[in-house]
């Protein structure tokens, strides 16, 4: 990597394992088909068995593809996320700003992945559904996410207490815990794509270098002097045709 | 879906091991309704891996209820003191990760094939075992004081195992008659399928025999060959039959992923990781993931109240089964491990024909964390090679015996100890977990895996003298005999063709192929002939094929 002076290399890449994880309707599955796809399905059906799904996102100084675990679906027996978390390098952790009990359940999945996560893991706490929220003419013009100052367009919305307004969790309250806890801190739409690339964005840019040597790596198990690179085993062949020891077939 | 309760399932898995994990994956794109099911609170059963505190915690729920699982016994845990002044001490908790079931897997399983077809390999990563030692003890403890001090052997020497032709060439303490020998022999072994009149008639002698009287190769180096067929007992103990495709498999699997090492270990964690990766696939293709949730009770008819009964083969009646929580779900088939399936008191396997592998039934394992990175260990394999994460060390029979016990007892069986580096992110940067095992249980064995693991330590290729930092001790059983014919048992065990039974982990020390025939077994059972291809699938939507460049 960084011994590569020609400006013609290709940018490093990583893998990040991601898991999402938040109430049952929260809108975790819109978030990341609005990432992934771009898309947005209105009164979109629970989802069906998890998903799996990748997405690059480019950093002007390397690559970082996201593997995102989505727990949907199965968030009663909360059996899934256990695995999804064990050595994800980042969380993406949803409440529903119209429904503040919504946001109780993020805060017990953000003190489960602290007790249980891997101890480096980034933590981005996010408030979905800002379209609901009233008197918020920044949600139109901030779609596609030109928008740099990603949490500023949350902050400007202080005013809560619109009366058509369906917002149940006040920027204030959210962000206080986010604050505390030392987590990422947005309120997107999925609907309209407020913030939703700004999310990524601000997770791979704090995904510690030190933790993206190899395609997967976790945070806090670093491993200095040794590449884990150099020590994968590819399975698919592409280093496979060492000399045959003691072989005849 | 907010209940279980009165749901109705296709396939009912119990249990989260390495067999059931795989079958999940197997009908994750089935398009049956699957609910995965176990009564711990973690993923793995048999195959799971622990963080320290999880360890700890496990070892009290064993202590407290071994009732609930006969897999596991006399699980203790070991803290020595540690001295402020020490720089060495443990890391969190939370940065390790410990295998129950440490078992290599050799490169030419049938299992590394099936990941990639299946399109699980992405998110496994396989780390290269390295260099193969062979403990020979220096001055055997003449005094029986010694062994009262726990300080029963003298220093001893780790010898590497030549690793193919090029080093019995250059192996500088063998002289010339042993090398033509062995070569001699590694000649055989390469063809051995084809040389049965070489072999046949010694089939059941001892391998030690068949080393001298067949290829004269001297008796010091018996211990390297037998080291490599991992078997469970004493060189008189075992035969030639059992080691010879043993050998040939550790020497074929040499250089088919790569140059210098024959067999792998998934990274963190062993088989654990495969267990997770199997239940990922299957939540991916709809599964329902309940843990902490068990059977209660055997499991009742559920015929349709009109009396109609079905009419496929492949689409049996239902069962109804009421679960731990009180909830009550019905499935046309039930598939766990045989341990898992103990609350539906169907019948004990009867030994079925087949060859009964030559493997424990029982055995004890340790696992330690020390302080050092045992460097020597871990020494490169060859030109373009990865760095190992793993090395073996074979303690023959008897060589961690005072002269006094060789003496007086029948042989004991030797001791494997697996070193796994902290590149398995089991352990810190600097730390090596050691996992020890031997085909016995009791207060000897306790005993022959604290003197392995002190005989490893004080070495003469390690020094300064790594400490222990933390350990575990377990006993574990593998009570039915296992057999190779184990996917036909899988079907038949059972009286009821409904519950499909696997049989317990095997503790063998190797990866062994016959898992995926009982998973395939049980596959086919539930699919009938409608499942197409055995665990080969396309990639998912949304999941980009263009990975494997970038990694590289």
């Amino acid at each position: 990597m960084a011994d590569s002076g020609a400006a013609s290399a290709p940018k490093p890449s990583s893998s990040v394992k991601l898991v999402l994880l938040g109430e049952a309707a929260v809108g975790k599955s819109s978030l990341v088909m609005r990432f992934v796809n771009n898309d947005f399905q209105e009164n979109k059906e629970p989802t069906i068995g998890a998903a799996f799904l990748t997405q690059k996102c480019n950093l002007p100084t390397r690559t970082i593809k996201f593997e995102i675990w989505d727990t949907a679906g199965q968030e009663r027996f909360a059996s899934l996320a256990p695995m999804y978390y064990r050595n994800a390098q980042a969380a993406l952790v949803v409440y529903d700003i119209t429904k503040a009990s919504s946001l109780q359940k993020a805060q017990h999945w953000v003190a489960e992945l602290q007790r249980q996560a891997s101890p480096g893991i980034v933590i981005a706490l996010v408030g979905n559904k800002f379209d609901l929220a009233s008197a918020n003419p920044a949600s139109d013009a901030s779609t596609g996410g030109d928008d740099a100052d990603g949490t500023a367009t949350a902050e400007e919305e202080e005013d809560v207490d619109g009366e058509s307004d369906a917002r149940k969790v006040p920027t204030k309250t959210a962000k206080a815990y986010a604050d505390e806890e030392a987590l990422l801190f947005f309120e997107t739409s999925a609907k309209t794509g407020l913030n939703v690339a700004e999310v990524f964005t601000a997770i791979a840019n704090a995904i510690p270098e030190t933790s993206l040597k190899g395609p997967r790596g976790v945070g806090g198990q670093t491993n200095l002097g040794r590449q884990e690179d150099s020590a994968r085993v590819n399975l698919t062949g592409a280093n496979a045709q060492g000399p045959k020891e003691g072989c005849a077939c | 879906m907010e209940s279980l309760d009165g749901t109705d399932w296709d396939v009912l898995i119990v249990g989260t091991g390495l067999p059931q994990s795989l079958l999940a994956t197997a009908l994750s794109r089935s398009g049956k309704k699957i609910l995965h099911i176990d009564r711990n609170n973690y993923y793995g059963g048999s195959e799971a891996a622990f963080s320290l505190q999880e360890a700890e915690d496990w070892s009290r729920n064993v202590a407290k209820d071994g009732s609930s699982s006969a897999t596991f016994t006399n699980v203790s845990v070991h803290r020595p003191e540690a001295s402020e002044t020490d720089s060495a001490k443990l890391s969190s908790s939370r940065a390790y990760s410990l295998s129950l079931s440490p078992q290599l897997i050799y490169t030419r399983s049938r299992i590394l094939p099936v990941l990639v077809s299946s399109k699980v390999h992405r998110q496994i990563d396989f780390l290269a075992v390295g260099a193969w030692w062979v403990y020979t003890p220096g001055n055997i403890a003449e005094e029986d004081s010694q062994v009262r001090t726990g300080n029963a052997v003298g220093q001893g020497t780790l010898r590497k195992v030549p690793n193919g032709r090029e080093d019995i060439f250059a192996a500088q303490d063998l002289d010339m008659k042993s090398k033509r020998a062995l070569m001699k022999f590694l000649r055989f072994i390469g063809e051995y399928e084809e040389q049965g009149e070489v072999w046949e008639g010694h089939g059941q002698t001892s391998f030690s025999a068949f080393l001298s009287g067949q290829f004269r190769v001297p008796a010091a180096l018996h211990a390297p060959l037998l080291a490599l067929t991992l078997s469970s007992s004493d060189a008189d103990h075992t035969t030639t039959e059992f080691a010879l495709p043993r050998i040939a498999r550790h020497l074929r699997s040499i250089g088919s992923l790569g140059p210098g090492f024959g067999s792998v270990i998934p990274k963190w964690g062993g088989l654990s990781e495969l267990c997770q990766v199997g239940c990922r696939a299957g939540a991916v293709g709809g599964a329902v993931y309940v843990l902490g949730n068990g059977l209660t009770g055997p499991a009742t008819d559920e015929r349709p109240s009109d009396g109609a009964t079905t009419e496929t083969v492949t689409t049996p009646d239902p069962l109804k089964v009421v679960l731990k929580d009180g909830e009550s779900v019905t499935t046309r088939w039930i598939v766990g491990s045989s341990d898992d399936l103990e609350p539906l008191q169907t019948s004990q396997h009867e030994p079925v024909e087949g060859t009964p592998l030559a493997e424990p039934k029982l055995c004890s394992r340790s696992i330690t964390i020390v302080s050092s990175s045992l460097e020597a260990l871990f020494p490169p394999m060859a030109e373009g090679a990865p760095i190992p994460a793993g090395a073996v060390v074979f303690f023959p029979s008897g060589s961690l015996n005072s002269r006094k016990e060789n003496d007086a007892k029948p042989t004991l069986p030797p001791v494997y100890v697996f070193v796994h580096s902290s590149d398995t992110g089991e352990c810190p940067p600097n730390q090596r977990v050691l996992y020890a095992s031997v085909a016995m249980t009791g207060d000897v064995a306790v005993r022959l895996l604290e003197r392995a693991v002190q005989a490893l330590l004080s070495s003469k290729n390690l020094q300064p003298q790594p400490i222990v930092l933390w350990s575990l001790r377990y006993e574990q059983t593998s009570q039915i005999t296992q057999h190779k014919e184990s996917a036909a048992s899988a079907r038949t065990a059972s009286p009821d063709e409904r519950i499909l039974v696997f049989p317990p982990t095997s503790l063998d020390l190797a990866w062994d192929d016959s898992v995926l025939d009982q998973v395939k077994g049980v596959w086919r059972s539930i699919m009938g002939d409608d499942g197409g291809e055995f665990m080969v699938f396309e990639d998912r939507e949304g999941v980009g094929a263009d990975d494997e460049g970038d990694e590289l």
